[in-house]
């Protein structure tokens, strides 16, 4: 006789009158799982999205210790101011500032920092009326540009030493700016 | 004996296995999931973050001083600083500190367990100077060097507030000689 059926069995003896019929065998007991699993992959796939979602993450930012100011010369400046409304403007050494959009500011800075490689100094001066978000906008988009001139400064063997500083916007940047 | 017609019930797959990993994934993202926390509880305003490019570097859990700036519900233009340690053995030491006695009244804060609500730039100073000196404090009482941990400050702002509110706290940090500071952003979609 097989040893699985004996599960459950009775203490009633399997031979003598009922003999000729087939024994049914017990193989342990089943249940269907499907309604268990359903919930537990419904369950799993909710917790899966929460905490993805839930993460927020962090942009690295340096201020400038308190120390004397540094004399550096104008012509190592990447100016990007930020008016009142949004509008963003750059300018090189002494140019005359000149209106970007947003998207257009990442390839600039990447041409920028090119030309001069580690020499260039990028300043970000904001207006204080300008919204939270397009600050960090603009600094995602210079996050992204390091990206590329790392890339770039790599393949001709040269560490890349980032330059960047946000000061405040003076009345004088402001006259600058005003008419554009 | 002619055979018995074998009945067929459609089939049944062994589910177990299924199951157990099922199982231990779920128990898995239920116990590593971060639900509202007190402090989140306690505030009564919700930060709407600036989006930023994916990142790779998260929001750490603890050790980290946060700063947050909410537009107040009521007044759209209206806004405050909320100051918390995620570390809450720090987080008392910073509030018994000498140097807050003055503003810091014991009615306040009881107000305040979890997070500082001011709108004043010098408080918002002393606080971190405070929690600067603590931390020094806090990882010399512990003993070994792995227990020591340096502590992290983040600005969480809402994405509509003003840049002069980040410009303030900006220049706190650099006046407290806290040079290396964090954006708190949410991911790009």
């Amino acid at each position: 006789m097989a040893g699985g059926g004996e599960l459950g069995g009775g203490g009633r003896p399997k031979r003598g009158k009922h003999s000729k019929r087939k024994a049914k065998k017990r193989v342990g007991f089943r249940i269907d799982m499907t309604p268990l699993v359903d919930i537990t992959f419904l369950l799993l796939t909710f917790f899966m999205f929460v905490t993805t979602l839930t993460t927020p993450q962090i942009m690295d930012m340096a201020v400038p210790p308190e120390t004397e100011d540094v004399e550096v010369a104008e012509s190592k400046l990447f100016t990007i101011r930020v008016r009142g409304d949004g509008k963003i403007f750059y300018n090189q050494a002494k140019d005359a500032p000149q209106p970007i959009v947003l998207k257009d500011l990442r390839n600039q800075s990447i041409k920028s920092n090119l030309d001069l490689k580690n020499e260039l100094i990028t300043v970000l001066k904001i207006d204080d009326n300008v919204n939270y978000e397009t600050v960090v906008n603009i600094l995602d988009e210079l996050n992204l540009a390091e990206i590329k001139i790392t890339q770039a400064l790599q393949a001709e063997k040269l560490n890349r030493e980032r330059k960047f500083t946000i000061a405040p916007l003076t009345d004088k940047d402001k006259e600058e700016i005003i008419g554009l | 004996m002619p055979k018995v017609k074998m009945k067929r019930t459609g089939f049944v797959i062994d589910m177990t296995p299924l199951v157990d990993i099922t199982f231990l994934l779920l128990t898995f993202f239920m116990f590593t999931a971060k639900f509202k926390s007190d402090a989140d509880n306690e505030q009564k305003f919700q930060i709407k973050r600036p989006k930023s490019a994916a990142d790779t570097s998260k929001l750490p859990e603890k050790d980290v001083a946060v700063i947050k700036i909410a537009l107040d519900s009521t007044k759209a233009a209206d806004t405050a600083y909320y100051y918390s340690v995620s570390n809450p053995e720090l987080w008392n030491l910073v509030k018994e500190d000498p140097s807050l006695s003055e503003w810091l009244t014991p009615a306040r804060k009881e107000v305040s367990k979890s997070q500082i609500k001011t709108i004043k730039v010098d408080e918002l100073e002393a606080l971190v100077k405070a929690t600067r000196t603590q931390s020094k404090a806090f990882n010399a009482m512990k003993k070994s060097k792995a227990e020591q941990a340096s502590l992290k400050f983040a600005v969480d702002a809402d994405r509509r507030v003003r840049f002069k509110w980040i410009a303030d706290v900006m220049e706190v940090m650099r006046r407290s000689r806290q040079t290396q500071f964090n954006f708190v952003t949410d991911k790009e979609q």
